[in-house]
């Protein structure tokens, strides 16, 4: 397994900001590794960095093994990125979009015409080829803006919240086709705030927090060693608190950790009979969800924070 | 700008490739430029119906308006038509306007609006290519726009005399060249502005003083000394001269003079808006 993209000590600062404050990560070809953390993470400025549009301030940032600081015209030409915003060229087609984004990639104009075709297939949009931009829907939008980055047969995709303001059957269009493409070996680097897209969609990630790396691993992985496999998620009245808390110190607070973050008790750890003792002492089911970790539970014991505000 | 901010595009530099000038902070831009070129070209003509008419029709109507309206009350020094002392007027001020329209609004517009440079940039095109195929672009406009002006005064120089020497279609790549002049000033100012309505003060403050005050439209002489000094050191002011000697086959050192000056600006007004307007892509 050979890393295609290798970060070490990455940062890259904003005057007195550092967005990104040393960051390192290894990307294998072939993988979907993502990068999730809330707005302000540094995801999008560690993703810019690596498709060669925002300068390294400090540290080395390996693509295919070639330094993005001096070889930006070769790093880019293995890569398409899907930018945070559907910036569609509004005043053309949606074929000619790709057949005049082919051209910034200097690919042949033959070559051009049967990626565009394939790309359009690919993503479901051969009977729009025709359409003018405006006329398309948000999920068109976003899969042409992925088809668009496909048209240089890319080795790795960079996708900056590929599914953000979508509906959900949109999104989940645009994960199977991610999919599919991964099946087909591209590497692919998301970016998202989403942890339900994490777990669909990525093979490792790494989680980040204002500029800096707070875990790294398979999604799995991180819930299990951070969080356990269950949770117990109270959303308890000022009177029901003290005693399911003394409960739940009692029953989990040496094999599982109890946290308050704002108005809600989490308690990692706990099984379903601690879940039914609970339900008893509240007198109240709805108020009690037993459900299993997921990574937004992750990032909120290590930080105290939802992702999303 | 911070230290981080500027620092960091000069590192970018420094790899040792051929047109890579890190004195100049940029580098020098190559056949890429062409796509981007070629976007713009492409766009144009698919609004080629609402983009072709204009440039057509306002050379006519100001000709009509001033050359003869109001021509017929004005009396030069000399056997000069009032119509014929405007022909190089508008030859080199519309087209002015055509580049300047293209490089300040277009332009601004696919920075900031659109993302379409951003779009761009996540491709092996450089950020001076973008700069270069926006300015062969807006100089492209012009040289278009200049040379349907032309053909209008071809059609109305039997009756006008506004054509009189083969020369004369020189003036369709010295517009290309003053174009680039524009271009380049165009895009070093929508690289520092923040809004729209930013942009007028260009317009108000420096593209509508020189279309008027640059001997196109009348004669300097009649203005005070200083105003003649003034408009030397403005682009449009040599660009109408130049014109009105290859319009007229009255050539000489002077119309080499006025060909020089344009050349020996535009140089680094091309270099000012690579510089300005790279600052502003890689950020």
């Amino acid at each position: 397994m050979t890393a295609i993209i290798q970060a070490r000590g990455l940062v890259r600062s904003f005057g007195a900001l550092r967005a990104v404050d040393g960051v390192d990560f290894d990307v294998t070809e072939g993988e979907v590794f993502g990068l999730l953390g809330p707005n302000g993470a540094g995801k999008t400025s560690t993703i810019r960095m690596i498709s060669c549009v925002l300068p390294v301030t400090e540290g080395s940032l390996l693509v295919d093994g070639l330094d993005v600081r001096f070889y930006d015209r070769e790093v880019k030409s293995r890569l398409g990125v899907v930018g945070q915003d559907n910036n569609l060229d509004e005043d053309l087609t949606v074929a000619k979009n790709l057949e005049v984004y082919a051209r910034y990639f200097g690919v042949p104009r033959t070559a051009a015409r049967s990626r565009i075709a394939e790309g359009l297939h690919l993503m479901q949009l051969t009977d729009r080829a025709g359409a003018r931009i405006d006329e398309l829907s948000g999920g068109m939008k976003r899969r042409l803006v992925v088809a668009r980055a496909l048209v240089s047969e890319p080795r790795i995709l960079i996708l900056d919240e590929p599914t953000t303001g979508l509906d959900p059957q949109a999104r989940h269009l645009v994960w199977r086709k991610l999919r599919l493409l991964r099946e087909r070996g591209v590497t692919i680097v998301l970016t998202t705030h989403y942890m339900d897209e994490a777990e669909q969609l990525c093979d490792r990630l790494m989680i980040m927090d204002r500029g800096a790396t707070l875990a790294r691993g398979e999604p799995r992985r991180l819930i299990e060693e951070h969080v356990g496999r269950d949770v117990l998620e109270l959303h308890l009245t000022r009177a029901q608190r003290p005693a399911t808390l003394a409960y739940l110190e009692r029953a989990v607070g040496e094999s599982g950790r109890i946290e308050e973050i704002e108005d809600v008790v989490y308690a990692f750890g706990a099984r379903a009979e601690h879940a039914h003792a609970v339900e008893g002492i509240v007198g109240d089911a709805y108020r009690v969800l037993f459900r299993r970790a997921n990574l937004e539970d992750v990032f909120l014991t290590l930080t105290g924070r939802a992702l999303v505000e | 700008m911070t230290t981080g901010e500027s620092a960091a595009p000069v590192a970018a530099l420094r790899r040792r490739e051929w047109g890579v000038i890190p004195w100049l902070g940029i580098a020098l831009p190559r056949r890429r430029s062409l796509a981007v070129w070629r976007r713009n070209r492409d766009v144009f003509f698919q609004l080629w119906r609402t983009e072709l008419v204009p440039p057509l029709l306002e050379p006519i109507i100001m000709f009509f308006a001033l050359g003869l309206g109001l021509g017929t009350y004005v009396r030069l020094t000399g056997d000069v038509e009032y119509i014929a002392f405007l022909g190089p007027g508008v030859l080199a001020s519309v087209p002015m306007l055509a580049a300047i329209f293209e490089s300040v609004w277009g332009a601004y517009f696919r920075l900031d609006r659109h993302g379409t440079y951003e779009a761009i940039l996540a491709t092996p095109t450089r950020p001076e290519e973008v700069i270069a195929g926006e300015i062969l672009w807006a100089a492209t406009r012009g040289a278009l726009n200049a040379t349907m002006i032309f053909v209008v005064m071809l059609a109305m120089t039997p009756a006008y005399g506004l054509v009189r020497s083969p020369l004369a279609v020189l003036t369709i790549p010295a517009t290309f060249g003053m174009g680039m002049l524009f271009a380049g000033m165009g895009l070093s100012y929508i690289s520092r502005a923040r809004s729209v309505s930013q942009l007028n003060y260009f317009f108000s403050l420096v593209i509508f003083p020189m279309f008027w005050f640059s001997g196109g439209f009348f004669p300097l002489d009649g203005l005070p000394g200083w105003a003649g000094t003034a408009a030397w050191f403005t682009p449009l002011f040599h660009a109408v001269e130049l014109n009105r000697d290859l319009l007229t086959g009255d050539a000489g050192w002077a119309t080499l003079g006025h060909a020089a000056w344009l050349a020996v600006v535009a140089v680094p007004s091309c270099w000012a808006g690579l510089w300005f307007l790279r600052r502003r892509l890689v950020h």
